[in-house]
């Protein structure tokens, strides 16, 4: 069932996509095959294959139950939460939070996950900043009185 | 003079005692940059650049210091496909396929040790290929124009198919999705953006690595969680760590034609080491008795792209030194170096330049060696990240990543766009449609649609064109075969590799 | 386990414990290594900092993409404020911009440093090819359109492009839209295809092909240039002398982010003209066969305005912008 479910959405994907490609503008010099095959060409073999899916499914799924779900829903929110906190609250604090958040989430310690989260991002930052020279803010901006 | 003795005066420039530490130093940076998820090859050589100025380091000592990352970062990149089944970089993508099988069945240190012999032999090999064969072997890039090079990535999606266990239909979806994504951003033709949907951020395209990492690493949080560690190698119980005789032995003839097929691929400007590995993997499988166990922890599934894109790596200094034409991202990057030394590349450098070139090649033997030496007595090292607890080793691989992907773009965007693909990575391994192709449709899709379209302008339109030479006309055999009868490809991937030489 | 992992660390540390070292500067080279925009990064990068005009080593990022629009979005969308940033430009950047072929990007949202340095436009073969010179390349265009398919490091309708369809207005024929043009990834690469025989010709910059022309592989028909350039290149005859009234020459230089400080402007603008004066930057020309060609700051941009309106003139004039 969730075969056929995802087929059939990327079937709508792949039409939608072509509907799009055919807008696609095209420029003062053309080209014999031009910008708009290509991307068309692949939303019908998409489909086709959403076709083939859809009538041959292959064994079905065991979803997670809800409890489980719900953590992973967490951990994506987490995710992408730091995602936000990166840029004005530097690499160092966001990183402790979530590393020390996906910790738990794992494990169930407070006082562990705590310290996985701190030790890992300073120790990340050392590695990258100063080992790799990568350009990375440790910590906000205003800190350094900018 | 010949071959031997332009050699032994390149091991005379090369092993020196500081030389011999910048090699030492090299390695094991390159092998870190190369295990971490989002820094591969390129980025390790491009990062140390600065770093061999600041040092006035001379033309030699740069090379030596670039070429020991270059490989070191080839190396390393197998370590956490292995380990965790997160490619360090895009050439050691299909070495988590049988890779992490193995090392959930307590075989990590055997997957380790083998892909290192592996690697060695498809890189010290191609080095040796590179020191005899260079100059005649640039030829070859003479012989690929639009039409064959259109071929060559059609067969590598044909062959996609082989790579789904269960179900063609579900690998042909998957790399459509990898297509459909490479086809966002700027078309390279006309300069206007295609599929953008008015996002600036989309004119880029997306970085096959952002879908690598988010594919992988982010993926495997997900099912970490949903599993409680039971499906994720992450923790599991170690054999004991012994070198693999059975397992080399067996796979001896693998890593030799690997060898071929990977080093061909590098010598064509535009393949590089990813379809050196993938190639070599397919072509492996399709061949194999035991087809079924491939996906599983076949040894030889290990073996065979590690040494097919050490293979390439090596193979792609060829059309760099020889025309110019760099053969990968890596090489892109190693050439910069030299035009910065004022080294111009191209039909002359062995000639003007003997000390360069023979240089180099001796400290890429110099490099191999040390890379095998460091990394067999380090496996039981690398096996031990195995028994950091999960509750620090998975957000430790999580913040490598974001950390990766954000320092090289400085865009949450991207970092956004990881998390979605990790979100549809994991919707995809609960479906048991496999990633892998996803990848490969990113890295290669531009290039192959770039390639039909200027195989069309030339010939003004003619379709007939793309079958006008015996070259593509065997790449396209391979590919229809390679689609309908997984059987019959064993004689056609032979066939162009030998007539090759 | 713990113990041996800081050992390792620790002796990373101390292998690399260079690499502290900071790289204050990034150069953009909007191309693959191996063309012009690459060596103009790496070469006047280098310079810059062997002559002091720059403490830190400038790091070279490649951005290869839609003719140079790819960089030039990154630059004006993500980077407005960097004031360690500076990004490789040429007569290519300056065309594209007139053309609009920048998704709507317009040449007052950078700002332009300067140039110094040429690389003369050229057409070359492949050394076993029937043309023997520039005429007879173009009237073997004019009896049959389809038999010449030329390739370059530019995108279509970009800076190579439009020198061969210049060099062919030039001798009478209009029909713009029947002349092959293949873009490729880098000059060395359309070299190599030609070589190769899939296509006929390479339209580029000398410094592209000098590896090429050396090793005897191919041979130059015209350069577009007023005055035959000097040294070991004064055997190439001009497209003036053939009767070809066209001069193309590809400026080097540099833009930086519009929203710098006036003080970041000023810094590079002096970097850029002690690399002008150096030797080091005589001998880069030398070696790769440019020719100078120094304005920088104001001078440069009054000369720019004019280069732009003269490009949208002639694609105009052209049919390559309607």
């Amino acid at each position: 069932m969730a075969d056929r479910l995802f087929a059939g959405l990327m079937l709508v994907v792949a039409v939608a996509y072509a509907a799009v490609a055919t807008k696609i503008q095209t420029s003062f010099l053309g080209d014999p095959v031009g910008p708009k095959l290509f991307p068309i060409g692949i939303a019908t073999a998409a489909a086709i294959a959403c076709l083939f899916i859809i009538f041959k499914p292959t064994a079905d799924t065991t979803w997670p139950d809800l409890p489980t779900f719900a953590r992973i829903l967490v951990a994506l929110a987490i995710l992408i939460t730091y995602t936000y906190l990166l840029k004005p609250l530097g690499f160092v604090i966001p990183t402790a939070l979530v590393a020390g958040g996906l910790s738990f989430l794992i494990a169930g310690h407070v006082v562990r996950s705590a310290l996985t989260g701190v030790g890992l991002a300073i120790g990340l930052y050392v590695v990258f900043r100063f080992l790799l020279g990568l350009s990375l803010l440790g910590f906000p901006k205003s800190w350094f009185g900018v | 003079m010949d071959t031997i003795s332009l050699l032994m005066q390149g091991f005379d420039v090369a092993l020196t005692p500081t030389n011999l530490m910048l090699a030492v130093a090299g390695c094991i940076i390159g092998t870190i940059v190369g295990a971490l998820p989002g820094l591969g090859p390129s980025n390790g050589v491009a990062l140390l650049i600065p770093l061999a100025f600041s040092m006035g380091l001379d033309a030699t000592e740069s090379l030596v210091l670039m070429t020991s990352v270059y490989y070191g970062a080839m190396y390393g990149g197998r370590i956490s496909s292995i380990l965790l089944n997160v490619p360090g970089d895009e050439p050691a993508l299909m070495t988590t396929l049988d890779g992490y099988p193995m090392a959930k069945q307590g075989r990590a240190g055997d997957a380790l040790v083998l892909s290192g012999v592996a690697s060695f032999v498809g890189a010290f090999l191609a080095t040796i290929g590179l020191m005899f064969l260079a100059p005649t072997l640039a030829q070859v890039a003479y012989l690929f124009g639009p039409a064959e090079y259109f071929a060559l990535y059609l067969l590598a999606f044909s062959t996609l198919g082989g790579l789904a266990s269960k179900s063609q239909a579900k690998a042909v979806l998957a790399s459509c999705i990898g297509l459909g994504i490479a086809m966002i951003g700027l078309d390279n033709f006309s300069g206007m953006p295609r599929l953008t949907g008015g996002s600036m951020h989309l004119m880029d395209g997306v970085d096959f690595l952002v879908a690598i990492v988010g594919l992988f690493a982010i993926t495997e949080v997900f099912v970490f969680i949903e599993s409680h560690g039971k499906e994720s190698s992450i923790g599991v119980t170690l054999n004991k760590i012994t070198i693999p005789i059975k397992e080399i032995l067996g796979s001896t003839v693998t890593m030799l034609r690997s060898t071929v097929i990977g080093f061909i691929a590098g010598i064509l400007p535009g393949a590089g080491a990813s379809l050196g590995s993938f190639l070599a993997y397919s072509a492996e499988k399709s061949i194999a008795k035991d087809k079924e166990t491939f996906g599983t922890g076949n040894p030889k599934g290990v073996a065979a792209p590690e040494a097919g894109n050490n293979a390439a790596a090596g193979g792609a200094l060829v059309p760099m030194l020889t025309l110019g034409v760099p053969g990968s991202g890596t090489t892109a990057v190693l050439l910069a170096l030299l035009m910065t030394l004022n080294i111009t590349p191209g039909p002359l450098l062995f000639e003007e330049r003997p000390e360069v070139v023979w240089g180099l090649i001796a400290a890429l033997l110099i490099a191999n060696v040390m890379l095998l030496v460091l990394n067999v007595p380090l496996v039981k090292l690398f096996v031990k990240i195995l028994m950091v607890p999960p509750r620090v080793l998975l957000p430790g691989v999580t913040m490598v990543s974001f950390v990766g992907i954000y320092s090289l773009s400085g865009s949450s965007f991207d970092l956004l766009l990881m998390i979605g693909f990790g979100v549809l990575g994991y919707v995809l391994r609960k479906l048991d449609i496999p990633t892998v192709p996803i990848i490969l449709g990113i890295l290669l899709g531009n290039h192959m649609e770039d390639s039909l379209r200027r195989a069309m302008v030339v010939s003004g339109g003619e379709w007939q064109y793309l079958f006008s030479s015996w070259i593509a006309i065997v790449l396209w055999i391979a590919a229809m075969v390679g689609f309908t009868a997984p059987l019959f490809l064993r004689n056609l991937i032979k066939k162009p590799t030998a007539h090759d030489h | 386990m713990k113990l041996k992992m800081q050992q390792l660390v620790a002796g990373i540390s101390l292998s690399v414990g260079l690499i502290g070292t900071s790289f204050a500067a990034e150069c953009i080279a909007p191309a693959n290594p191996g063309g012009g925009w690459d060596f103009t990064c790496r070469t006047i990068g280098k310079i810059m900092y062997d002559i002091g005009a720059v403490a830190d080593p400038v790091q070279v990022t490649n951005m290869a993409g839609a003719g140079g629009g790819l960089a030039y979005t990154h630059v004006v969308n993500e980077r407005n404020d960097d004031g360690d940033l500076i990004v490789a430009a040429s007569s290519a950047t300056a065309t594209r911009l007139a053309q609009n072929a920048y998704g709507g990007m317009t040449a007052d949202q950078v700002r332009f440093l300067g140039a110094i340095g040429a690389d003369p436009g050229v057409i070359v073969v492949a050394k076993d090819s029937p043309h023997q010179t520039l005429t007879d390349l173009l009237d073997a265009i004019k009896a049959d359109p389809a038999s010449v398919a030329f390739a370059g490091g530019s995108a279509a309708g970009g800076f190579d492009h439009l020198k061969a369809l210049m060099a062919l207005n030039r001798v009478g024929y209009t029909d713009i839209r029947s002349v092959k043009y293949i873009g490729v990834d880098s000059g060395a690469d359309a070299i190599t295809q030609t070589i190769g025989g899939f296509t006929q010709a390479m339209t580029g910059d000398i410094s592209e092909a000098v590896g090429f022309i050396k090793s005897g592989d191919v041979r130059v028909l015209a350069v577009f240039t007023d005055e035959r350039l000097p040294g070991e290149f004064s055997n190439i005859p001009t497209a003036k002398e053939q009767g070809v009234d066209v001069v193309a020459v590809n400026w080097r230089g540099l833009y930086v982010p519009k929203g710098i400080d006036q003080a970041d402007y000023d810094k590079w603008s002096d970097a850029l003209a002690k690399v002008a004066a150096s030797q080091e930057w005589a001998d880069a020309m030398t070696a790769n066969g440019l020719a100078p060609f120094t304005k920088v700051g104001d001078d440069f941009q009054t000369y720019l305005d004019g280069v732009i309106a003269e490009v949208q003139t002639m694609s105009k004039e052209l049919g390559v912008i309607q």
